[in-house]
């Protein structure tokens, strides 16, 4: 486990995501599902790089439908961004380029 | 400093891995990079059955790791989810720049970076990219359990994977530009028969509509000419793929859709510079004929190394 990545559930959401003082990029992610095994150890670098300036939380689909239905993700990976409790840019999803992550989270944090 | 190798295979899918097994086998030092995990299409494809050696079936995912634990036994290495963030294919020796940080270098690179999913080019399809509209059954196919989504395509890809997602779905139905499918027609049969698809011929998507997600499509019959709106829960789609070949533009000769010649050595016009698979300028494109690229672009890079050492 990293100590970079927080695992949240959807209980956790208005807490971790929405009252974060931070900006935040949250993951939906699912097994079996190779673009999202591809992606966690870039994002997990990514996320090592920005430590202190943006909080990068990652959920498990399958266990928080719900949510997931609330938000319109239909796909995995998907990643959505979050600044003062408002989701910002434009989502990124399927397979992502560790560049391409990294430059969706310099415009998030400006 | 640059880690230096014999060869650098580029794409780690049935051709990349192959010549990886080949080269690995013969002792060339050999390294595979992929931007994702290895496996390429086949690692999203949910049930081979036309592989030779599995009599039973075998789903993508499993031949994949296989691929992939045959070219790791024999020591070829491989980088999984790395990205070349700058390349220069003519110098000597080749080079690249993975994540911006690690450089590798190599005499002879075997391109065989595959094709991606084809994009239907109509409106509101990037808007609901991962917002109702997939081009992976196997990936969000759970997205969908007990709704009612569309397929569009009519080739071997859109019906298997069409019948993959009965699991899931309520209801399928498959919007085809013909009036028949292009399938084998085992599975085309299969699909015509199933009682939770349907199909609606000779027409195409025109546009993709909804709030927050996808809801609503448009389709035109391209022989009538009438549009419809149809309410849906969710879209695959699945209209044939494209060679990744944008990075190699300039660098190699490319055909008018992006495919790269080579001779029956899988050579192209670089010296020491080969590829594989899809990607190449050929009539047939199946996980069968790219293992037969990797084999000869690894025997042909193999030779090219020695002769060069010797």
């Amino acid at each position: 486990m990293s100590g970079y990545v927080k695992e949240i559930d959807q209980s956790l959401y208005e807490s971790e995501v929405i009252g974060s003082t931070e900006p935040v990029v949250l993951d939906f992610f699912s097994t079996e599902c190779p673009p999202c095994e591809a992606l966690a150890p870039k994002y997990e670098a990514v996320a090592e790089q920005f430590a202190g300036k943006v909080k990068f939380c990652k959920i498990f689909r399958q266990g928080n439908r719900e949510l997931a239905q609330k938000l319109g993700v239909t796909g995995s990976p998907t990643l959505l961004f979050f600044r003062n409790g408002r989701e910002v840019g434009e989502r990124l999803s399927g397979e992502i380029k560790r560049t391409e992550l990294k430059r969706a989270v310099e415009q998030l944090v400006g | 400093m640059a880690e230096a190798y014999d060869l650098i295979v580029v794409g780690a899918g049935p051709a990349g891995l192959t010549a990886a097994i080949y080269a690995a086998r013969a002792r060339i030092r050999t390294l595979v990079i992929d931007e994702s995990m290895p496996g390429g299409q086949v690692k999203t494809t949910h049930k081979v059955s036309n592989y030779p050696g599995f009599p039973e079936d075998v789903t993508g995912a499993e031949l994949a790791q296989k691929f992939t634990r045959q070219a790791e036994r024999f020591g070829a290495k491989i980088a999984r989810a790395v990205e070349i963030t700058e390349f220069d294919l003519r110098s000597e020796p080749k080079r690249f720049v993975l994540d911006e940080e690690d450089e590798v270098t190599a005499p002879a690179v075997i391109v065989a970076t595959g094709a991606r999913p084809r994009e239907l080019g109509v409106e509101g399809e990037k808007k609901f990219k991962g917002r109702g509209i997939s081009y992976c059954a196997t990936c969000d196919g759970a997205y969908f359990e007990d709704k009612d989504i569309h397929v569009i395509g009519g080739g071997n890809s859109a019906v298997e994977e069409s019948l993959f997602l009965t699991q899931f779905a309520r209801s399928i139905t498959i919007v085809h530009q013909f009036d028949h499918f292009q399938a084998e027609a085992s599975i085309a049969h299969e699909a015509l028969e199933h009682p939770k698809i349907k199909v609606i011929w000779d027409s195409e998507p025109r546009g993709f509509y909804g709030e927050k997600s996808l809801q609503r499509l448009r389709i035109e019959n391209v022989k009538t000419h009438e549009m419809q709106e149809l309410t849906t829960d969710g879209v695959f789609v699945f209209i044939g793929m494209v060679p990744q070949t944008e990075w190699l533009k300039g660098v190699v000769e490319l055909d008018k859709w992006g495919y790269v010649p080579t001779d029956e050595t899988m050579a192209t016009s670089v010296p020491g510079l080969f590829v594989a698979g899809d990607i190449r300028v050929k009539r047939f494109r199946q996980i069968t004929t790219a293992v037969a690229d990797g084999t000869i672009a690894a025997l042909a890079a193999q030779k090219y190394v020695r002769d060069r050492r010797a």
